[in-house]
Parts: structure tokens; C-alpha cells; sequence
């Protein structure tokens, strides 16, 4: 397994999971399925005691493809220690909404992971998303990272962040 | 009007000083062209035909003088000495090098103005009614929610990657001014039987290569539950938009796909969610806050007639004539609405110098309560003018080529900038309007015919809203010349209608002539008292189209 220049929670980590091939067997280390696998095995995978992650593709194969829709992971919510967002060109947003989704909606906990086309000016969004973990290019510093995320002093508006939002603030609400 | 705090002083700082370091990264090469590109889209930076351009916000059309002020010294320090205003109330520079932008924004900044989501897949500039706080009969000032809306959408985090742009129009009058039916969301200001204050909201419109009129998806939001609203739309849009084909992208085609029913079903479901946490409604105490700013500014108490302002129509017939075309009543007594028209006979439409926006900015300091206004049709508006003041204006006016007595009439044409700036037009608009304004220049003539509403495309995205045009022209490329489509009957008001095309297009040497025709077919065939719309409405496509083509 390659190492991977990883921040969660906006300090460098040391990444344990593995992205899993359909066809490869699962084993009890800690590995990522795709959505497709979870719901083919999720009777064998409900007794699954090992951490499990999935990773949730924003575009699809298709003319009109939605690319794979967060809340099919509704019913498998709490056992899953990971989700990965995929972002398959950074200017495709649809993950910063599945974000929401799982800490607003679902109140994920778990690590929710940006991986794909993740660039420098997309960092703090994501993170205001309720994204905590980045898989950074190789040639990135954690100084780098924290620059980005600090680059805008405040928010108008609340997202999955501590941030209240100006709007909100002004009246001490 | 609204002024900034701390905190939004702060945020506009912050962005410059970011944009500052996306350009010395772009310089340095750090960026790529690709990955830059929708960095300075956000903030307004397009790559032109000749170069860069750099595109404004004017939240909502409203401007102080100060701010006037300093766009006409932008003109002068960092372009040619002019600038463009746009059929969003956004002003555009043509030529300011890149590597100077930042300096101009702090520039911008020093007034309150910015040009943070001009461009690029967010949510744009809000717009609304140019006569907001002056016209009579609003229900409320359309500003303060369009305030809110524009704080909300300021660097959205969930929503600054869509699949395409995202334009958001308000009106608080019944007549819209603001076409909020050709826009994504559309809202209207309503009051309930309650008396309480909500929104009437629509989704869905458009123009582009497939216009569409917008559709309602609710009779009445609660003012404070806005945001909760627009954030489901923006959310159910985000996740479902499609990102396969640019030209598809648009939450109008995602409405027409799913259906109106359906697109109601999965906003309220995602409402009912967001309103359930409660973390989107608004503060009473920040709805008062913001409020405030947008209460009747001081209008001295005046009598509702002006000696002055009757003796001088009857003195000058062309302040008779500026008064009947571009002044409009004002909700107090003693007052009037001050319409300048940035369409002078073979001008170029929405075009200002910087010596034209500094006339305007001191007019508006001494005679219009600090406000000047910019309309989606290109043209300026002073709001609060005194009637003992209107000569006073109009003579000033006249004197730097801004009294131009044509407001609504055919020579008040919306023009993209087309193939003379921008890079996807496949024909020039600007000198075919500078020709129509030419051939119909007589005003007399004008007034005969009364409201027509011209708009010209250089291209099938619509910049010129030819499809909400009484006549519309679009410009279209074939092998090479240039050729121009007309179509009739579309409407940007509270009526919104897309145009029916006439039939095969016109060459640039026949375009003219063809407008021509149209318009004697229906001075030919009115009744009385009708405007072209309403004899265009009446009689259908069928007369007009046996004129052009028989």
C-alpha cells in the first residue's frame, strides 16, 4: 500500500484503510467497498465486527448518470467508520451536499474522507461541509493545508462547521 | 441602503487578498489555466475575444454615490475611460490587466463593492426592481430579502460548485421589473391574508438554447423561513443537476425532466428537513437589523404638484418629451423616478463613460438622496428626484448625452456585447442595434409606436434576452456570414412568454428593413390603444409573417 499524505481533523495522519476491488476478498483490516458491494452484501457484512468504509462516486457511467445518491446509505449508517466522497474533477460538486447529508442528516460521526480531484481552493468548503479528512497530493504540507482552510476569516451562513454564520452571530444566536 | 459591518468588510478583504494569491499562483505557474479558470470566474475574471474582463457586483442594482463614483474612476485608472452595465445590474470592464485586479479590488472595496460570484457554477449577483422604495403599491422592499439572500449565498460552502450558474431575481411589485420568471429562482414578495410578509417562489426559468418560462413551486415561504426554502431548491439541484453536458446543466432543464409535481415533491421533502433543525431560519433581530437599512430614506414633505416642473414642460418641448418617456410617478408626494436611458441614437447600448458615471454620481448626491439604480434593460435610474428638481436633472443630463427621451421604445434595445468582445457570439449585436436605433431615430416616430421591446443575442446563450424580446433578433452563424433570426411576442414581465421565431433568418444587409416591416405591420393593424405586444397577442404570428416572407 502506497503512503498517503493524509490530514484528519487538520493534522497529519497516518492512514489504516484499504480500498477494496469488488473481487477482492474482505478481510477484518480496515477496508473501503463500493456502495454496489454494500448493498449486494450487507446481510454477510450486518455481522461484520471489523471497521468498514464505503466510497460514494459523484458522477456515473451513464448519459444522465447522478452519480451514486448519499442516502442509500441510510440503512447502513452505523456500521460504517468511513465514508469517502469521490470527486472525480474538483469543480464537480455534488459531494459537498452528500456531506451535509451525512453529519446534518444522518449525524455521521465517522471519518468523512475527500479523495480524488481535491485541490487547495476546494480544502475549506469541504471542511465547512463536514469533511475532517483529505488525502492530499504528495508535494502538499500540512502549513499549506492550514493556509487554505484559513483564508476566508468567516461565514455568512452555517453549513456542518461550528461556524454560526454572521447572519445569525450579528444577534448572538 | 445597506452598509457593511465588521464582519462584511472583513470577508470582501479576505477575498481579495485570496484572488491576490490565485493570481501570483496562476503567475508562478503553480495553477494551470484549467485550474485557475474557475477560480477568477468567481470572482468575475473572464478570458474575452482581446482579453480580460472583469464583471462587477451591483447587489440588487442599487448604488450610492460614492460607489458611482468610484466605477467611473475604474474606468479611468484601470480601462478605456467606460464601462458596460449589464442585463443582471452588474457593471464590466473590457480591458484591465490581470495582474492589476487585485489592486482594483481593494479599490472596490474601499466603497463596499466587490466582484465575488459574478461568474462562474455559484449563485450569481441577486437582482430586483429598479424602483424598489420609490415605485407606490410594493408590498415590501424587495432589497431586504435580497440582502439576506445575498449574505446567505456569499461564499456558500455546499453551493460554490454547481452543475452551472445560478441567478436569483426578487420583486416586490406585481409589475415585475426584474424578470424573475427568466431567472433559476424567481421570487416573489406576497403578504398573506395574516398580513404577514412571505414569498411566492419560482424555479426553474431561463433563456439560453432552451428558454423557459419558470415554474411556481410555492404560493407563500415565511419570511424567515426563506433561506431554509432556497437552500432545499439549491441542495435538491446540487445532487440531482446534471453534470454530464454543460448545456443541459441548468436547474430548468433538471425542472422539464422531472416535472414540476415531482421537483415540488423532493423541495418540500428536503424543506421539511432543513426547517425541521431550525438552522436556517433568520433571526428576527437580523430580518430588523437589515430591515432598517432599506427604510424610506428622508423625503421632505412636498406638495404632490410643481409649478416649476409644469412650467418647465411647457417651456421646452424636449423636457415635455424626456418627462412623458423616462419619468416615472414616485410613491411620495412632491417626488419622481428619474429614468436615464444608456441608449442614445447609435449608441451603444449600457455602454457609460467615466465623465457620464461621475455626472450621474453627483446628480445623485445632490438631487436623488444619495441613489442611483441600474436596470436589467442596460439603463439607470435616479429613485427619489424631486419634481422641483426634474429640469434641473434633465439639463444636466443633456449636457453629457444622458437625456435621451426613448425609455421602453424601440430604440431601448437590450444588446449583448456580441462578436465586437465576446468569444462564443457568432455574430455582432452591437452595430445592428447602433442601425435599428438610427432607422427608427425620429422620436416622434418612436412615441407613434410606442412600448416595444427590442433584445438581441449575438448567439443562442441569450445574453441580449432575444427570447423575452416583443422582437427579438438572434444572431447566428451560417458557413461563415452572418445571418439574423427574428421572433416575436416574448415577454420578461409579470406575463413572461418565450418569442416564436418568425420563419427563415435575415442577412445583415435585410435585417433592418425586416424590423421595419414588422413594426409598420402593426401600426398598420393596431387597435386602438394597443401596444405591439397586445397586437402581436391578438393576432398571432400569421400577419406578420405574410409581410416578412411574401
Amino acid at each position: 500500500m502506497t503512503e498517503l499524505n493524509l490530514v484528519i481533523d487538520g493534522a497529519a495522519a497516518k492512514n489504516i484503510w484499504h480500498y477494496l476491488d469488488d473481487d477482492a476478498p474482505l478481510t477484518d483490516a480496515p477496508s473501503i467497498i463500493t456502495l454496489t458491494r454494500l448493498k449486494a452484501e450487507a446481510d454477510s457484512l450486518a455481522s461484520r465486527t471489523a471497521p468498514l468504509g464505503v466510497i460514494l462516486h459523484a458522477d456515473g457511467l451513464g448519459k444522465t448518470d447522478q452519480g451514486e445518491d448519499v442516502r442509500e446509505l441510510a440503512p447502513y449508517i452505523d456500521q460504517l467508520a468511513l465514508v469517502a466522497l469521490h470527486f472525480p474533477i474538483y469543480r464537480n460538486g455534488r459531494g459537498y451536499s452528500a456531506a451535509r447529508v451525512l453529519r446534518q442528516e444522518f449525524n455521521f460521526a465517522g471519518e468523512l474522507r475527500a479523495t480524488g480531484d481535491v485541490l487547495y481552493d476546494q480544502w475549506a468548503m469541504m471542511n465547512r461541509c463536514g469533511i475532517n479528512a483529505f488525502e492530499l497530493a504528495d508535494n502538499v504540507s500540512l502549513e499549506t493545508f492550514q493556509t487554505a482552510l484559513g483564508e476566508l476569516s468567516g461565514a455568512y451562513q452555517p453549513a456542518a462547521d461550528a461556524t454560526r454564520g454572521a447572519l445569525w452571530a450579528r444577534s448572538g444566536k | 441602503m445597506y452598509r457593511y459591518d465588521e464582519f462584511d468588510h472583513q470577508l470582501v478583504a479576505d477575498r481579495v487578498s485570496q484572488f491576490r494569491g490565485q493570481v501570483e499562483r496562476r503567475v508562478s505557474g503553480a495553477l494551470t489555466e484549467d485550474q485557475f479558470k474557475p477560480l477568477r470566474l468567481m470572482n468575475g475574471v473572464y478570458l474575452q475575444l482581446h482579453a480580460y474582463m472583469l464583471r462587477v457586483a451591483i447587489p440588487y442594482g442599487t448604488l450610492r454615490s460614492e460607489q458611482m463614483r468610484m466605477l467611473a474612476h475604474i474606468a479611468r485608472k484601470y480601462d478605456r475611460g467606460y464601462s458596460h452595465f449589464t442585463t443582471r445590474q452588474n457593471i464590466q470592464y473590457n480591458w484591465p490587466a490581470l495582474d492589476k485586479i487585485p489592486d482594483l479590488l481593494d479599490e472596490l472595496a474601499t466603497v463596499e463593492m466587490h466582484a465575488i460570484q459574478t461568474s462562474g457554477n455559484c449563485i450569481r449577483n441577486v437582482t430586483s426592481d429598479q424602483y424598489a422604495g420609490a415605485i407606490a403599491d410594493e408590498v415590501e422592499d424587495p432589497r431586504i430579502i435580497s440582502e439576506i439572500i445575498r449574505q446567505w449565498s456569499t461564499f456558500h460552502p455546499e453551493f460554490t460548485y454547481l452543475p452551472r450558474k445560478f441567478k436569483i431575481a426578487v420583486t416586490g411589485h406585481e409589475n415585475d421589473r426584474a424578470a424573475i420568471k427568466l431567472h433559476d429562482i424567481g421570487i416573489v414578495v406576497k403578504q398573506n391574508s395574516a398580513g404577514e410578509i412571505g414569498y411566492e417562489v419560482h424555479v426553474g426559468g431561463g433563456q439560453g438554447r432552451t428558454p423557459f418560462v419558470a415554474k411556481k413551486m410555492t404560493d407563500f415561504v415565511p419570511k424567515e423561513k426563506l433561506l431554509a426554502y432556497l437552500e432545499a431548491v439549491m441542495r435538491v439541484y446540487n445532487m440531482l443537476g446534471r453534470r454530464d453536458n454543460s448545456y443541459k446543466a441548468r436547474i430548468k432543464i433538471l425542472v422539464h425532466e422531472t416535472g414540476q409535481e415531482e421537483m415540488q415533491r423532493l423541495v418540500e421533502a428536503e424543506f421539511a428537513k432543513i426547517d425541521a433543525s431550525d438552522m436556517l431560519t433568520v433571526p428576527q433581530e437580523e430580518i430588523d437589523r437589515i430591515s432598517a437599512y432599506f427604510a424610506p430614506p428622508a423625503f421632505e414633505t412636498l406638495p404632490a404638484e410643481s409649478e416649476t416642473f409644469t412650467q418647465a414642460q411647457a417651456a421646452d418641448a424636449d423636457v415635455a418629451r424626456f418627462v412623458r418617456a423616462n419619468v416615472v410617478a414616485h410613491k411620495q408626494a412632491g417626488y419622481a423616478i428619474v429614468n436615464i436611458s444608456l441608449k442614445p441614437i447609435g449608441g451603444v447600448p449600457g455602454d457609460a463613460t467615466d465623465t457620464q458615471m461621475d455626472v450621474i454620481a453627483d446628480l445623485a448626491e445632490n438631487h436623488s438622496l444619495d441613489e442611483v439604480r441600474v436596470t436589467h434593460e442596460q439603463n439607470l435610474v435616479l429613485p427619489h428626484v424631486k419634481l422641483d428638481d426634474v429640469k434641473a436633472v434633465y439639463d444636466a443630463l443633456a449636457a453629457h448625452e444622458l437625456a435621451t427621451a426613448n425609455l421602453g421604445l424601440i430604440s431601448d434595445q437590450i444588446a449583448c456585447p456580441g462578436l465586437d468582445y465576446c468569444n462564443l457570439a457568432n455574430a455582432r449585436s452591437i452595430p445592428l442595434a447602433q442601425e435599428i436605433s438610427e432607422r427608427f431615430a425620429d422620436l416622434d416616430r418612436q412615441y407613434d409606436i410606442g412600448e416595444l421591446k427590442i433584445k438581441i443575442s449575438g448567439c443562442i446563450n441569450a445574453c441580449g434576452h432575444h427570447h423575452v424580446g416583443h422582437i427579438g433578433i438572434l444572431g447566428v452563424d451560417k458557413k461563415g456570414t452572418e445571418f439574423y433570426q427574428i421572433s416575436l411576442g416574448g415577454a420578461a414581465d409579470e406575463n413572461a412568454a418565450i418569442g416564436q421565431i418568425t420563419g427563415r433568418a435575415f442577412t445583415e444587409e435585410d435585417i433592418v428593413d425586416a424590423i421595419e416591416t414588422v413594426v409598420t405591420t402593426y401600426t398598420d393593424l393596431r387597435a386602438d390603444g394597443e401596444r405591439f405586444i397586445d397586437t402581436y397577442n391578438r393576432l398571432g404570428m400569421a400577419p406578420f409573417k405574410e409581410r416578412l416572407y411574401d
